[in-house]
């Protein structure tokens, strides 16, 4: 974002200016469980082509400095044999005033096993300390790992050396990096690039990487592709499919695969803020009119040509649409209606977070959508606008 | 100084008072929308807070919006009471250089439940104006982000992200609650892109091999 157009670039935000977010303190971490359930065709190399149908259990737990996942996966394939794979991982974070300005370092441990048609298993726990240097909208890491692999013998040492970089610019993030890894005698780089965009509901990932130097663990270049489609609060589409290398340290034998499969999750705790009650069709808060005062409107902070911003509310249903906020000395203004049930008003707000309610056809100041409504301290409800 | 220059000086400040007194009772006309018994009360709080020199004009604001929702006399000089308080307590953690729009983005953010700590931190961490973090903070914590969460998330931006970089990561985690995710992972996940793509692996999610 370019800083001229960042300047005046307006954003709603909510704010926690009342009482009903007041003591809020819940626990820092959360956590989440998923279940994906999904088919695949896989073809592992050397091998023919099978379905398998899958089942992957995970739980997150997660606070800003911290997160442990453990994950495992039911595989089963068409010719009736089972996979069983498992994985325990944990990242965490240094505080930001340890290190030097911009530095972060992390601290990860990860330890799993699989088994494949009671004869073929693997374990492997390893640990990884990274560096991280974290600009605006950019960085860079670099990181070591050790730890032990094994495939039905003798434990192997794992050494693993990488540097990486990254960007990222509103909804797209790219990312690149180079590993050198150490599994006994098997020794091999990779070098790769990962992309990952969003847009309302969808995710994409992307990521094309190549096996150099390889000793004992294959050479070649590798892509996979993803896609993960929100369905609603508790449910996902997940697309999936490529070619991925060996991983010697996990097990994974190199294949290409195809993949498709619904994710639930749990429910998700509910913002405090959003959790009120409605409030009372007459208030304190109320005006004279006995207009449709529940009707719903949404409000949009934009900003305008002259450096001043339009507030655009969203009421198609509305007769009249009026605003108040301490921009306009909480003297109702009529907004002008434009189209698609869209009414308008450009204004003049200095930079800062001002409170903001909305009245539809004479009823009771409400609120606005598009903003984390909260209560106000006169028995109803208000808005809050931040304008940088 | 001479005895006339002395007397020179005290009517020049005596004027300068006036003036001033004058000037803010004008700007305080806005107060006539309140009932005669209220007025004197708001007023009074006025005074007291140019007294402690903290910005007046989110007070009268506060009276207005009141006044504007026909909300009682009583309710009104609470109303503006509290936040007078919260402004000294933004004012006694982010110091008496903050601008009026620190002060009441930090008020808002400790009514949120941020601790006047925080807000010390925050002005140690960052050199820029303070509103932008300090709206967001208040406003994670409004979306249900717990309050030690969003703290930590801020602060960790606080000293290296624009303004820019802030409404971006507020909107990213206001998208990931919004499709799902649970405030406090959607605040983690959004602190900073690296914590997503340069991870060792423990938040990988997307969906990959069988």
């Amino acid at each position: 974002m370019r800083p001229a157009l960042a300047a005046r670039h307006v954003w709603t935000a909510s704010l926690a200016a009342a009482t009903s977010v007041f003591g809020v303190r819940t626990s820092a971490a959360q956590t989440t469980a998923t279940v994906d359930v999904g088919v695949s065709t896989v073809r592992y190399d050397g091998f023919l082509p099978s379905a398998a149908g899958s089942l992957t259990p995970a739980l997150t737990w997660e606070r800003p400095d911290a997160v442990v996942t453990a994950r495992g996966t039911y595989l089963r394939f068409e010719s009736g044999r089972r996979s069983l794979q498992g994985l325990i991982a944990a990242s965490l974070f240094t505080p930001p005033n340890l290190l030097a300005h911009r530095w972060r370092g992390e601290l990860s441990l990860s330890a799993g096993g699989s088994n494949y048609a009671d004869f073929a298993s693997f374990w492997h726990s390893t640990g990884e300390a990274r560096l991280h240097y974290l600009g605006a909208g950019r960085g860079a890491w670099i990181g070591g790992t050790g730890g032990r692999t094994s495939y039905g013998s003798a434990p192997r040492p794992v050494a693993v050396a990488g540097v990486g970089v990254w960007a990222r610019r509103a909804q797209l993030t790219l990312a690149a990096s180079a590993t050198r890894s150490f599994v006994g005698d098997t020794a091999y780089s990779d070098v790769g690039a990962t992309i990952h965009a969003s847009r309302g509901r969808f995710e994409v990932d992307g990521s094309l990487a190549a096996r150099l130097s390889s000793h004992g663990a294959g050479h070649g270049v590798y892509g996979e592709a993803s896609t993960t489609f929100t369905l609603g609060e508790r449910t996902a589409l997940l697309i999936s499919g490529g070619r991925y290398p060996t991983d010697p340290v996990s097990g994974s034998v190199a294949g290409r695969y195809l993949s498709a499969g619904l994710r639930l999750r749990t429910p998700l705790p509910r913002p405090r803020a959003i959790r009120d009650p409605p409030l009372p069709s007459r208030s304190p808060a109320s005006g004279d009119g006995g207009g449709s005062s529940d009707v719903t409107a949404r409000l949009e902070v934009k900003p305008a040509p002259d450096g001043a911003v339009r507030l655009v509310v969203y009421a198609p249903a509305a007769a009249t649409v009026e605003l108040a906020g301490d921009f306009t000395d909480w003297q109702p203004v009529g907004l002008q209606p434009t189209s698609d049930g869209a009414w308008e008003s450009v204004q003049r707000i200095p930079g800062g977070v001002h409170r903001v309610n909305v009245r539809i056809d004479g009823g009771r100041w409400t609120a606005p959508a598009g903003t984390t409504r909260t209560t106000d301290e006169f028995g109803g409800e208000v808005g809050i606008v931040a304008v940088p | 100084m001479t005895p006339n220059c002395t007397r020179a000086a005290l009517s020049l400040l005596v004027a300068m008072v006036v003036a001033g007194r004058a000037t803010a009772q004008q700007a305080d006309a806005r107060l006539e929308r309140l009932d005669a018994a209220t007025r004197p009360t708001v007023a009074a709080l006025l005074d007291s807070a140019r007294t402690a020199i903290l910005p007046t004009e989110p007070l009268v604001q506060r009276a207005l919006e009141g006044a504007t929702k026909r909300a009682s006399g009583d309710a009104i000089v609470t109303a503006v009471r509290r936040l007078a308080a919260d402004l000294g307590h933004a004012r006694d953690a982010l110091g008496s250089t903050a601008s009026p729009a620190e002060l009441t983005a930090g008020a808002a953010a400790l009514r949120a439940g941020a601790s006047q700590a925080t807000l010390a931190q925050l002005r140690h961490a960052r050199r820029e104006p303070l509103t932008v973090p300090l709206a967001v903070l208040a406003d994670l914590v409004a979306s249900g982000v717990p309050v030690d969460s969003a703290t930590a998330a801020v602060l960790g931006l606080a000293a290296r992200a624009r303004d820019a970089d802030l409404v971006e990561f507020r909107r990213a985690v206001e998208r990931d609650i919004a499709l799902g995710a649970p405030p406090a992972a959607a605040t983690a996940a959004a602190v900073t892109a690296a914590d997503v793509w340069v991870n060792a692996g423990a938040r990988q999610q997307r969906p990959g091999p069988p």
